[in-house]
Protein backbone atom coordinates (compact mmCIF):
# COMPACT_ATOMS: atom_id res chain seq x y z
CA UNK A 1 0.00 0.00 0.00
CA UNK A 2 1.36 3.31 -0.85
CA UNK A 3 1.34 6.68 0.98
CA UNK A 4 -0.97 8.22 -1.41
CA UNK A 5 -3.43 5.34 -0.82
CA UNK A 6 -3.40 6.29 3.44
CA UNK A 7 -3.97 9.51 2.55
CA UNK A 8 -7.31 8.71 1.25
CA UNK A 9 -9.29 11.54 -1.06
CA UNK A 10 -9.69 10.88 -4.70
CA UNK A 11 -7.80 7.99 -5.29
CA UNK A 12 -4.08 6.56 -5.52
CA UNK A 13 -3.10 7.78 -8.43
CA UNK A 14 -4.27 11.35 -8.24
CA UNK A 15 -2.78 11.56 -5.04
CA UNK A 16 0.57 10.51 -6.40
CA UNK A 17 -0.27 12.99 -8.94
CA UNK A 18 -0.58 15.57 -7.10
CA UNK A 19 2.39 14.78 -4.32
CA UNK A 20 4.14 14.69 -7.82
CA UNK A 21 3.29 18.54 -8.54
CA UNK A 22 4.18 19.58 -4.90
CA UNK A 23 7.59 17.55 -5.41
CA UNK A 24 8.46 19.90 -8.24
CA UNK A 25 7.35 23.15 -6.76
CA UNK A 26 9.55 22.18 -3.67
CA UNK A 27 12.29 21.51 -5.91
CA UNK A 28 12.11 24.38 -8.39
CA UNK A 29 11.38 26.51 -4.79
CA UNK A 30 14.82 24.80 -3.81
CA UNK A 31 16.87 24.95 -6.92
CA UNK A 32 17.11 28.69 -6.71
CA UNK A 33 20.35 30.61 -7.22
CA UNK A 34 22.31 29.46 -3.61
CA UNK A 35 20.64 26.24 -2.71
CA UNK A 36 21.47 24.27 0.08
CA UNK A 37 22.77 20.63 -1.33
CA UNK A 38 22.25 19.07 2.01
CA UNK A 39 18.53 20.47 2.17
CA UNK A 40 18.04 18.97 -1.54
CA UNK A 41 19.32 15.70 -1.08
CA UNK A 42 16.80 15.40 2.09
CA UNK A 43 14.28 16.71 0.28
CA UNK A 44 14.38 13.84 -2.60
CA UNK A 45 14.39 10.93 -0.14
CA UNK A 46 11.56 12.36 1.63
CA UNK A 47 9.98 12.57 -2.10
CA UNK A 48 11.30 9.40 -2.74
CA UNK A 49 9.36 7.86 0.39
CA UNK A 50 6.09 9.66 -0.09
CA UNK A 51 5.92 9.51 -3.67
CA UNK A 52 6.87 5.64 -4.01
CA UNK A 53 5.92 4.25 -0.52
CA UNK A 54 9.05 2.84 0.21
CA UNK A 55 10.07 2.40 4.17
CA UNK A 56 13.19 3.94 4.15
CA UNK A 57 15.45 5.85 1.81
CA UNK A 58 19.33 6.98 1.84
CA UNK A 59 21.80 8.74 -0.64
CA UNK A 60 24.95 7.54 -0.49
CA UNK A 61 27.91 9.32 -2.19
CA UNK A 62 31.28 8.71 -3.48
CA UNK A 63 33.56 9.98 -1.06
CA UNK A 64 36.50 9.80 -3.30
CA UNK A 65 38.41 7.96 -0.63
CA UNK A 66 37.49 4.55 -1.71
CA UNK A 67 34.19 4.72 0.87
CA UNK A 68 30.63 5.62 0.10
CA UNK A 69 28.98 8.07 2.62
CA UNK A 70 25.69 8.19 3.71
CA UNK A 71 24.81 12.37 2.65
CA UNK A 72 20.99 11.85 2.88
CA UNK A 73 18.84 9.48 5.18
CA UNK A 74 14.71 9.41 5.55
CA UNK A 75 15.10 9.27 8.99
CA UNK A 76 17.33 9.33 11.23
CA UNK A 77 17.36 5.96 13.27
CA UNK A 78 20.59 4.58 14.03
CA UNK A 79 19.85 0.86 12.73
CA UNK A 80 18.84 2.84 8.94
CA UNK A 81 22.23 4.53 9.16
CA UNK A 82 24.60 1.57 9.48
CA UNK A 83 22.39 -0.48 7.05
CA UNK A 84 23.23 2.00 4.52
CA UNK A 85 26.87 2.78 5.68
CA UNK A 86 27.75 -1.28 5.90
CA UNK A 87 28.00 -0.90 1.77
CA UNK A 88 31.30 0.59 1.65
CA UNK A 89 31.95 -3.25 2.06
CA UNK A 90 29.34 -4.62 -0.15
CA UNK A 91 25.80 -4.27 -0.95
CA UNK A 92 23.41 -3.11 -3.86
CA UNK A 93 24.37 0.69 -3.50
CA UNK A 94 28.28 -0.39 -4.09
CA UNK A 95 27.52 -2.62 -6.84
CA UNK A 96 24.99 -0.16 -7.86
CA UNK A 97 27.91 2.67 -8.10
CA UNK A 98 30.75 0.19 -9.52
CA UNK A 99 28.42 -0.35 -12.57
CA UNK A 100 26.20 2.45 -12.96
CA UNK A 101 23.31 0.37 -13.65
CA UNK A 102 20.29 0.18 -11.06
CA UNK A 103 20.68 -2.95 -8.78
CA UNK A 104 17.29 -4.89 -6.63
CA UNK A 105 16.61 -7.64 -5.07
CA UNK A 106 13.01 -8.16 -4.16
CA UNK A 107 13.20 -10.46 -1.43
CA UNK A 108 16.54 -10.18 0.43
CA UNK A 109 15.65 -13.72 2.29
CA UNK A 110 15.50 -15.62 -0.56
CA UNK A 111 18.64 -14.09 -1.97
CA UNK A 112 20.75 -13.66 0.87
CA UNK A 113 24.00 -15.31 -0.59
CA UNK A 114 24.66 -12.12 -2.78
CA UNK A 115 25.89 -9.97 0.46
CA UNK A 116 25.28 -11.79 3.36
CA UNK A 117 26.79 -9.37 6.07
CA UNK A 118 23.87 -6.80 4.29
CA UNK A 119 21.41 -8.85 4.36
CA UNK A 120 20.96 -9.83 7.66
CA UNK A 121 21.59 -6.04 8.90
CA UNK A 122 18.83 -5.42 6.52
CA UNK A 123 16.52 -7.94 7.62
CA UNK A 124 17.00 -7.55 11.19
CA UNK A 125 16.31 -3.75 10.63
CA UNK A 126 13.36 -4.63 9.15
CA UNK A 127 13.70 -4.92 5.39
CA UNK A 128 12.98 -7.51 2.99
CA UNK A 129 13.57 -5.70 -0.31
CA UNK A 130 15.82 -3.61 -1.25
CA UNK A 131 16.64 -0.94 -4.55
CA UNK A 132 19.55 1.14 -5.77
CA UNK A 133 19.51 3.40 -8.93
CA UNK A 134 22.39 5.15 -9.47
CA UNK A 135 23.51 8.90 -9.33
CA UNK A 136 25.06 9.26 -13.07
CA UNK A 137 26.47 11.64 -15.05
CA UNK A 138 27.22 10.61 -18.72
CA UNK A 139 29.47 8.20 -17.99
CA UNK A 140 30.41 9.43 -14.17
CA UNK A 141 28.71 7.82 -11.28
CA UNK A 142 28.74 9.63 -8.26
CA UNK A 143 26.27 8.01 -6.12
CA UNK A 144 23.43 5.85 -5.59
CA UNK A 145 19.65 6.52 -4.21
CA UNK A 146 18.79 2.88 -2.19
CA UNK A 147 15.50 2.21 -1.24
CA UNK A 148 13.86 -0.39 1.32
CA UNK A 149 10.59 -1.75 1.84
CA UNK A 150 9.35 -4.11 4.24
CA UNK A 151 7.90 -6.49 2.11
CA UNK A 152 8.94 -8.42 -0.85
CA UNK A 153 7.02 -7.18 -3.39
CA UNK A 154 8.70 -6.50 -7.03
CA UNK A 155 9.03 -2.47 -7.53
CA UNK A 156 6.69 -1.21 -10.62
CA UNK A 157 8.66 -0.20 -13.74
CA UNK A 158 6.93 3.41 -13.38
CA UNK A 159 8.37 3.55 -9.89
CA UNK A 160 11.74 2.43 -11.05
CA UNK A 161 11.60 5.13 -13.63
CA UNK A 162 10.77 7.98 -11.14
CA UNK A 163 13.06 6.53 -8.79
CA UNK A 164 15.83 7.38 -11.54
CA UNK A 165 14.18 10.83 -12.05
CA UNK A 166 14.76 11.70 -8.45
CA UNK A 167 18.31 10.83 -8.43
CA UNK A 168 19.04 12.53 -11.64
CA UNK A 169 17.76 15.61 -10.04
CA UNK A 170 20.12 14.89 -7.59
CA UNK A 171 23.00 14.51 -9.54
CA UNK A 172 22.08 17.63 -10.82
CA UNK A 173 21.98 19.09 -7.71
CA UNK A 174 25.21 18.04 -6.39
CA UNK A 175 27.18 18.93 -9.82
CA UNK A 176 25.85 22.14 -10.50
CA UNK A 177 25.83 24.03 -7.19
CA UNK A 178 27.19 27.43 -8.29
CA UNK A 179 30.31 27.81 -6.56
CA UNK A 180 30.54 31.01 -5.08
CA UNK A 181 33.31 32.11 -7.59
CA UNK A 182 33.47 30.03 -10.54
CA UNK A 183 32.04 26.74 -12.08
CA UNK A 184 33.72 24.02 -9.76
CA UNK A 185 34.84 20.36 -10.37
CA UNK A 186 32.87 16.86 -9.47
CA UNK A 187 35.84 16.52 -6.81
CA UNK A 188 35.06 20.14 -5.13
CA UNK A 189 31.67 19.85 -5.30
CA UNK A 190 31.50 15.96 -4.15
CA UNK A 191 33.57 17.11 -0.99
CA UNK A 192 31.57 20.25 -0.16
CA UNK A 193 28.19 18.06 -0.21
CA UNK A 194 30.42 15.62 2.25
CA UNK A 195 31.65 18.14 4.21
CA UNK A 196 27.94 19.75 5.01
CA UNK A 197 26.80 16.77 6.17
CA UNK A 198 29.22 16.40 8.50
CA UNK A 199 28.56 20.09 9.59
CA UNK A 200 25.25 19.06 10.05
CA UNK A 201 25.29 15.64 12.01
CA UNK A 202 28.06 18.03 14.25
CA UNK A 203 24.75 20.34 14.68
CA UNK A 204 22.31 17.39 15.77
CA UNK A 205 24.79 15.85 18.18
CA UNK A 206 24.67 20.36 20.01
CA UNK A 207 20.92 20.17 19.40
CA UNK A 208 20.19 16.76 20.48
CA UNK A 209 22.14 17.12 23.88
CA UNK A 210 21.05 21.06 24.98
CA UNK A 211 17.41 20.13 23.72
CA UNK A 212 17.37 16.65 25.56
CA UNK A 213 15.69 15.29 22.26
CA UNK A 214 16.52 12.57 19.69
CA UNK A 215 18.64 13.12 16.38
CA UNK A 216 15.58 12.96 14.30
CA UNK A 217 13.61 15.67 16.44
CA UNK A 218 16.95 18.02 16.27
CA UNK A 219 17.19 17.74 12.27
CA UNK A 220 13.56 18.40 11.85
CA UNK A 221 14.22 21.44 14.08
CA UNK A 222 17.46 22.70 12.39
CA UNK A 223 15.62 22.13 9.22
CA UNK A 224 12.23 23.90 10.04
CA UNK A 225 14.56 26.78 11.25
CA UNK A 226 16.35 27.13 8.25
CA UNK A 227 13.28 27.61 6.24
CA UNK A 228 11.10 29.40 8.33
CA UNK A 229 14.35 31.83 8.32
CA UNK A 230 15.70 31.52 4.84
CA UNK A 231 19.03 30.48 5.99
CA UNK A 232 21.35 27.64 4.19
CA UNK A 233 21.05 24.76 6.27
CA UNK A 234 24.98 23.95 6.57
CA UNK A 235 25.42 27.40 7.51
CA UNK A 236 22.39 27.45 10.24
CA UNK A 237 24.24 23.99 11.37
CA UNK A 238 27.95 25.63 11.37
CA UNK A 239 26.44 28.19 13.29
CA UNK A 240 24.56 25.96 15.70
CA UNK A 241 28.15 24.27 16.60
CA UNK A 242 30.02 27.36 16.71
CA UNK A 243 28.03 28.48 19.32
CA UNK A 244 26.66 31.82 17.29
CA UNK A 245 22.92 31.03 17.82
CA UNK A 246 21.34 29.66 20.95
CA UNK A 247 20.33 25.62 19.92
CA UNK A 248 17.19 27.07 22.28
CA UNK A 249 16.26 28.86 19.54
CA UNK A 250 16.70 26.54 16.99
CA UNK A 251 14.93 24.09 18.98
CA UNK A 252 11.78 26.43 19.52
CA UNK A 253 11.78 27.88 16.78
CA UNK A 254 11.93 31.10 18.01
CA UNK A 255 13.94 33.80 20.30
CA UNK A 256 13.74 32.58 24.15
CA UNK A 257 12.19 35.70 25.72
CA UNK B 1 33.84 21.36 -15.82
CA UNK B 2 34.16 17.77 -14.82
CA UNK B 3 36.81 15.58 -14.63
CA UNK B 4 37.21 12.90 -17.14
CA UNK B 5 36.22 9.57 -16.54
CA UNK B 6 36.76 7.86 -13.56
CA UNK B 7 37.64 4.27 -12.49
CA UNK B 8 35.09 2.62 -10.12
CA UNK B 9 35.30 2.34 -6.11
CA UNK B 10 38.52 0.69 -4.83
CA UNK B 11 39.94 -0.44 -7.83
CA UNK B 12 43.44 -2.47 -7.03
CA UNK B 13 45.34 -0.20 -8.67
CA UNK B 14 44.54 2.22 -6.22
CA UNK B 15 44.57 -0.13 -3.07
CA UNK B 16 48.41 -0.95 -3.94
CA UNK B 17 48.98 2.84 -4.11
CA UNK B 18 47.90 3.06 -0.53
CA UNK B 19 49.78 0.38 0.75
CA UNK B 20 52.88 1.64 -0.46
CA UNK B 21 52.07 4.77 0.95
CA UNK B 22 51.33 2.88 4.60
CA UNK B 23 54.56 1.28 4.26
CA UNK B 24 56.72 4.33 3.74
CA UNK B 25 55.19 6.05 5.98
CA UNK B 26 56.03 3.62 8.40
CA UNK B 27 59.59 3.24 7.20
CA UNK B 28 59.94 6.92 7.73
CA UNK B 29 58.44 7.29 10.97
CA UNK B 30 62.04 6.77 12.59
CA UNK B 31 63.07 10.18 10.90
CA UNK B 32 62.84 13.25 12.96
CA UNK B 33 60.97 14.94 10.39
CA UNK B 34 57.73 15.83 12.19
CA UNK B 35 54.47 14.26 10.66
CA UNK B 36 52.97 17.04 8.54
CA UNK B 37 56.20 16.81 7.11
CA UNK B 38 56.24 13.43 6.15
CA UNK B 39 52.72 13.85 4.93
CA UNK B 40 54.02 16.76 2.35
CA UNK B 41 56.98 14.71 1.20
CA UNK B 42 55.22 11.59 0.60
CA UNK B 43 52.43 13.79 -1.49
CA UNK B 44 55.86 14.75 -3.52
CA UNK B 45 56.81 11.39 -4.45
CA UNK B 46 53.13 9.72 -4.88
CA UNK B 47 51.40 12.55 -6.90
CA UNK B 48 53.69 13.50 -9.53
CA UNK B 49 53.77 17.31 -8.23
CA UNK B 50 56.88 18.97 -7.35
CA UNK B 51 55.84 20.23 -3.77
CA UNK B 52 53.49 20.38 -0.79
CA UNK B 53 53.09 22.39 2.08
CA UNK B 54 50.71 22.72 5.11
CA UNK B 55 49.47 25.98 6.72
CA UNK B 56 47.43 26.38 9.77
CA UNK B 57 44.27 28.10 9.91
CA UNK B 58 41.67 28.26 13.18
CA UNK B 59 38.70 29.27 13.67
CA UNK B 60 39.55 32.14 15.36
CA UNK B 61 41.78 33.31 12.58
CA UNK B 62 44.77 32.94 13.03
CA UNK B 63 46.89 31.59 9.99
CA UNK B 64 50.75 30.49 10.34
CA UNK B 65 52.83 27.73 7.70
CA UNK B 66 53.32 24.44 9.37
CA UNK B 67 55.99 23.04 6.46
CA UNK B 68 57.10 23.09 3.19
CA UNK B 69 58.96 20.88 1.04
CA UNK B 70 61.25 23.74 -0.92
CA UNK B 71 61.43 26.68 -1.71
CA UNK B 72 58.70 27.34 -4.33
CA UNK B 73 55.79 25.65 -1.83
CA UNK B 74 57.15 28.30 0.45
CA UNK B 75 56.70 31.19 -1.61
CA UNK B 76 53.41 30.01 -2.41
CA UNK B 77 52.47 29.79 1.36
CA UNK B 78 53.66 33.15 1.76
CA UNK B 79 52.10 34.90 -0.95
CA UNK B 80 48.55 33.78 0.19
CA UNK B 81 49.48 34.72 4.20
CA UNK B 82 50.97 38.25 3.18
CA UNK B 83 47.86 38.60 0.13
CA UNK B 84 45.21 36.95 1.87
CA UNK B 85 43.86 35.76 -1.47
CA UNK B 86 44.34 32.61 -3.66
CA UNK B 87 43.39 28.80 -4.14
CA UNK B 88 44.27 27.31 0.34
CA UNK B 89 42.61 30.94 1.53
CA UNK B 90 39.21 30.10 -0.43
CA UNK B 91 39.96 26.27 0.69
CA UNK B 92 40.13 27.02 4.56
CA UNK B 93 36.73 29.33 3.41
CA UNK B 94 34.62 27.34 2.12
CA UNK B 95 36.32 23.68 3.31
CA UNK B 96 36.23 22.76 -0.16
CA UNK B 97 39.01 21.61 -2.23
CA UNK B 98 40.25 24.24 -4.60
CA UNK B 99 41.68 22.45 -7.80
CA UNK B 100 43.23 25.19 -10.84
CA UNK B 101 45.14 22.59 -12.96
CA UNK B 102 46.81 25.24 -15.11
CA UNK B 103 47.00 29.00 -13.58
CA UNK B 104 48.01 30.27 -17.03
CA UNK B 105 44.84 29.39 -18.76
CA UNK B 106 41.94 29.86 -15.34
CA UNK B 107 38.96 31.31 -16.82
CA UNK B 108 38.66 34.72 -15.94
CA UNK B 109 36.54 34.75 -12.86
CA UNK B 110 40.17 33.00 -11.18
CA UNK B 111 42.60 35.61 -12.74
CA UNK B 112 39.73 38.28 -11.28
CA UNK B 113 39.30 36.56 -7.92
CA UNK B 114 43.63 36.21 -6.99
CA UNK B 115 45.20 38.80 -9.44
CA UNK B 116 48.40 39.23 -7.62
CA UNK B 117 48.58 35.69 -6.66
CA UNK B 118 48.80 34.51 -9.96
CA UNK B 119 51.07 36.74 -10.87
CA UNK B 120 53.43 35.83 -7.79
CA UNK B 121 53.24 31.97 -8.17
CA UNK B 122 53.31 31.91 -12.18
CA UNK B 123 57.00 34.38 -11.42
CA UNK B 124 57.71 31.60 -8.84
CA UNK B 125 57.03 28.76 -11.38
CA UNK B 126 54.03 27.11 -10.42
CA UNK B 127 51.56 25.97 -12.97
CA UNK B 128 48.89 23.75 -11.04
CA UNK B 129 47.67 24.41 -7.75
CA UNK B 130 45.38 22.23 -5.50
CA UNK B 131 44.24 22.91 -2.00
CA UNK B 132 42.90 20.68 0.10
CA UNK B 133 41.20 21.72 3.19
CA UNK B 134 41.87 20.17 6.53
CA UNK B 135 38.44 19.54 7.97
CA UNK B 136 36.01 17.71 9.97
CA UNK B 137 32.73 19.34 9.83
CA UNK B 138 32.78 22.79 11.71
CA UNK B 139 36.94 21.66 13.16
CA UNK B 140 38.78 24.07 10.67
CA UNK B 141 42.43 23.67 11.23
CA UNK B 142 44.70 24.47 7.74
CA UNK B 143 44.66 24.01 4.15
CA UNK B 144 47.35 21.29 2.71
CA UNK B 145 48.55 23.05 -0.56
CA UNK B 146 50.06 20.99 -3.66
CA UNK B 147 52.00 22.47 -6.84
CA UNK B 148 53.06 21.48 -9.92
CA UNK B 149 55.60 23.42 -11.86
CA UNK B 150 53.88 21.96 -14.98
CA UNK B 151 50.00 21.89 -15.85
CA UNK B 152 47.67 19.27 -15.54
CA UNK B 153 44.40 17.48 -13.13
CA UNK B 154 45.18 15.42 -10.53
CA UNK B 155 44.57 12.05 -11.84
CA UNK B 156 41.99 9.52 -9.93
CA UNK B 157 44.30 7.26 -8.00
CA UNK B 158 46.12 10.58 -7.32
CA UNK B 159 42.78 12.64 -6.05
CA UNK B 160 42.42 10.17 -3.85
CA UNK B 161 45.72 9.67 -1.92
CA UNK B 162 45.42 13.56 -2.27
CA UNK B 163 42.41 13.74 -0.05
CA UNK B 164 43.57 10.37 2.34
CA UNK B 165 46.52 12.79 2.99
CA UNK B 166 44.72 15.69 3.90
CA UNK B 167 42.68 13.58 6.39
CA UNK B 168 45.99 12.59 7.93
CA UNK B 169 46.92 15.97 8.00
CA UNK B 170 44.13 17.28 10.09
CA UNK B 171 44.77 14.47 12.69
CA UNK B 172 48.38 15.55 12.68
CA UNK B 173 47.34 19.16 13.40
CA UNK B 174 45.12 18.09 15.83
CA UNK B 175 47.99 16.20 17.56
CA UNK B 176 46.51 12.89 16.75
CA UNK B 177 49.14 10.71 16.06
CA UNK B 178 48.63 8.74 13.30
CA UNK B 179 50.05 5.43 12.39
CA UNK B 180 50.02 4.38 9.15
CA UNK B 181 47.26 2.08 10.07
CA UNK B 182 44.67 4.48 10.72
CA UNK B 183 43.66 6.62 8.00
CA UNK B 184 45.57 4.98 5.42
CA UNK B 185 43.74 1.36 5.90
CA UNK B 186 41.03 -0.35 4.49
CA UNK B 187 40.40 -1.44 7.84
CA UNK B 188 36.68 -1.08 8.10
CA UNK B 189 37.24 0.58 11.93
CA UNK B 190 39.94 2.99 10.70
CA UNK B 191 37.30 4.63 8.25
CA UNK B 192 34.55 4.59 10.41
CA UNK B 193 36.39 7.98 11.65
CA UNK B 194 33.86 8.92 9.20
CA UNK B 195 30.77 7.67 10.04
CA UNK B 196 27.91 9.84 10.71
CA UNK B 197 27.40 8.88 14.98
CA UNK B 198 31.12 9.89 15.15
CA UNK B 199 30.04 13.58 14.37
CA UNK B 200 26.34 13.23 16.08
CA UNK B 201 28.72 11.92 19.63
CA UNK B 202 31.23 15.23 19.35
CA UNK B 203 28.42 18.01 18.97
CA UNK B 204 27.12 15.59 22.20
CA UNK B 205 30.11 15.46 23.84
CA UNK B 206 30.88 19.21 23.06
CA UNK B 207 27.54 20.29 25.48
CA UNK B 208 28.51 17.89 27.97
CA UNK B 209 32.37 19.54 28.30
CA UNK B 210 31.68 22.47 27.46
CA UNK B 211 34.41 22.33 25.12
CA UNK B 212 35.04 23.54 21.23
CA UNK B 213 34.65 21.04 18.62
CA UNK B 214 38.01 20.02 18.13
CA UNK B 215 38.41 19.47 21.86
CA UNK B 216 35.71 17.02 22.16
CA UNK B 217 36.74 15.21 19.02
CA UNK B 218 40.07 14.16 20.72
CA UNK B 219 37.93 13.24 23.81
CA UNK B 220 35.68 11.27 22.31
CA UNK B 221 39.21 9.60 20.14
CA UNK B 222 41.08 9.32 23.50
CA UNK B 223 38.02 7.92 25.41
CA UNK B 224 37.33 4.87 22.96
CA UNK B 225 41.43 4.23 22.63
CA UNK B 226 41.56 3.95 26.37
CA UNK B 227 38.43 1.55 26.72
CA UNK B 228 40.44 -0.13 23.23
CA UNK B 229 37.01 0.05 21.58
CA UNK B 230 36.07 1.08 17.98
CA UNK B 231 35.55 5.18 18.01
CA UNK B 232 32.47 3.91 16.32
CA UNK B 233 31.11 1.87 19.09
CA UNK B 234 31.70 4.16 21.77
CA UNK B 235 30.47 6.99 19.48
CA UNK B 236 27.00 4.77 18.77
CA UNK B 237 27.05 4.94 22.53
CA UNK B 238 27.32 8.23 23.54
CA UNK B 239 24.33 8.93 20.74
CA UNK B 240 22.17 6.36 22.07
CA UNK B 241 22.70 7.57 25.88
CA UNK B 242 24.58 5.29 27.25
CA UNK B 243 27.74 6.72 27.98
CA UNK B 244 28.47 10.45 28.83
CA UNK B 245 31.43 12.67 29.22
CA UNK B 246 31.39 14.76 32.49
CA UNK B 247 33.92 17.16 33.29
CA UNK B 248 35.03 15.31 36.19
CA UNK B 249 35.90 12.34 34.48
CA UNK B 250 38.62 14.11 32.27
Amino acid sequence: MSKGEVAGGPGPERDREQLLAETFVLLADTLVDDYDVVDLLHLLVDACVNLLGVTAAGLLLDDQRGNLAVVASSNEETRLLEVLQLQSDAGPCLDCVRTGVPVSVDDLDADQHRWPVFAEAAMSAGFRSVAAVPLRLRTETIGALNMFQGTSHPMPLNDRRLAQALADVATIGILQRRSTHRSAMMAEQLQHALNSRIVIEQAKGVLAERNAVDMDAAFTALRRYARNHNRKLSELAMDVVRGEIDPTTVQIGRRVP
Amino acid sequence: MLEANRAPLSGAAETDILDGWARQLDDSAAEHDSVPRRICLLCVRMLSITGAGISMVTNAGNRGVVCTTDDVSARIEDLQLTLGEGPCVDAAQSGTPVLIPDLITADDIVVDRWPAFIEGAAAAGVRAVFAFPLRIGAINVGVLDVYRSEPGPLLEGQLRAALLAADAAALALLHIDTASDDLFSDDADARSTYQLQVHQATGIVQVQLGVPTEEAFLMLRARAFALGRPLVDVATDVVARRLRFSVEDQ
